[in-house]
């Protein structure tokens, strides 16, 4: 099938995607992936670290551990279907990051996206897919910090990479 | 909806976007990144795109009372999570969706960055659970609140409550905005072409 030999054109894919969000929209709820990974950090750390989860005020008056929590299943349901796009054009194969400051690079970024996301509420999906489009006067306030955050990010990627 | 028929809708949801992200390459992080840095716009057009096609669906059924819109109070945390936020994916070079997809492809880097982000929003509770701040959604007024950085509430829905005209007016206010965007990008890229013709 075709749809598996050549890549799609980001604009057809990205327009799908908003028909599919206003859907979703209408039955749950907009596109959102920050929610779901909070809610997979706390049944990650209930798992490790057990009952002493409830010493921790956060995760009892802001993200109870909850397995029944939707938007966790938006994010699995991303990884398969990767994964299955990726299978199915040959396109699956273990890489790793090329050098020691790309790791560190990798785990400073992530950090900084979960420490970020959690002071927010919100992640880069609910700013552009969610709040954005309803008008939400945190969408125009989260992008003010995203575009602004993309541009040091960028310089300093640059820094870094020498280019 | 039972939670079962939420976890099948939500599951069915993100297979798709899973599907379309990884055959399209799709990146957000490559929106904002691409265009600060090598000024090319491929991603940030389809960006462009599905904002528009987005306000006009949300607020035209916004209009009608339809819909499940995201409620809780804004205020600086937004600006400051979002920037914290910028800088780390330009530096993970994956935001939320692209970590993802990534991991399904078989990124090793990407699941690194996932594992990160875990440990980051586990460092984030810890720190929550001793200044309280931002307020929790069950502490949230709606109403500005300065001594807490907060702004209230306010999207489509209070603006069609308070002000009578209907939201899709000022949807397609955004939508012309969006718009007008893509087009300036457009002209830019035609400009371009023709200048290294």
């Amino acid at each position: 099938m075709d749809f598996f030999k050549k890549s799609l054109d980001p604009r057809i894919a990205l327009v799908a995607i908003a028909f599919f969000d206003i859907f979703l929209f209408l039955i749950l709820g907009a596109w959102t992936v920050g929610g779901g990974e909070t809610m997979m950090t706390g049944l990650a750390a209930e798992l490790i670290i057990g009952d002493k989860i409830n010493e921790i005020p956060f995760w009892q008056i802001v993200f109870p551990p909850d397995f029944g929590y939707w938007k966790i299943y938006i994010s699995l349901g991303m990884l398969f279907g990767a994964f299955v796009g990726a299978k199915l054009s040959n396109e699956f194969f273990w890489r790793f990051p090329g050098s020691l400051s790309e790791w560190v690079m990798i785990t400073i970024g992530g950090l900084m996206m979960g420490i970020g996301i959690r002071l927010a509420f919100v992640c880069n999906v609910s700013t552009f897919f969610g709040l954005t489009p309803q008008l939400n006067l945190g969408g125009y306030l989260s992008m003010t910090g995203i575009i602004a955050g993309a541009w040091v990010g960028s310089h300093i990627y640059k820094k870094i990479l020498k280019f | 909806m039972s939670v079962i028929g939420e976890i099948l809708v939500a599951f069915l949801f993100g297979s798709v976007v899973g599907l379309l992200v990884q055959r399209s390459r799709f990146c957000n992080t490559a929106a904002l990144r691409d265009a600060i840095l090598f000024k090319t716009y491929r991603n940030t057009e389809a960006l462009l795109l599905a904002m528009m096609v987005l306000t006009i669906g949300f607020t035209t059924f916004i209009t009608f009372g339809q819909g499940h819109t995201m409620k809780f109070d804004v205020g600086l945390n937004q600006v400051i999570g979002l920037f914290i936020f910028g800088i780390g994916m330009v530096l993970a070079g994956a935001c939320t969706v692209s970590t993802w997809v990534k991991s399904g492809e078989g990124n090793v880097g990407a699941i690194w960055a996932l594992i990160f982000t875990f440990i980051g929003m586990f460092l984030f509770s810890l720190l929550w659970s001793f200044d309280y701040w931002p307020p929790a959604p069950i502490a949230m007024t709606g109403e500005p609140n300065l001594e807490t950085l907060q702004l209230g509430f306010a999207n489509a829905e209070t603006l069609q409550e308070k002000t009578g005209i209907p939201a899709i007016f000022f949807g397609l206010i955004q939508f012309a905005v969006l718009l007008f965007i893509y087009l300036k990008i457009q002209a830019k890229k035609s400009l371009k072409t023709t200048g290294e013709g």
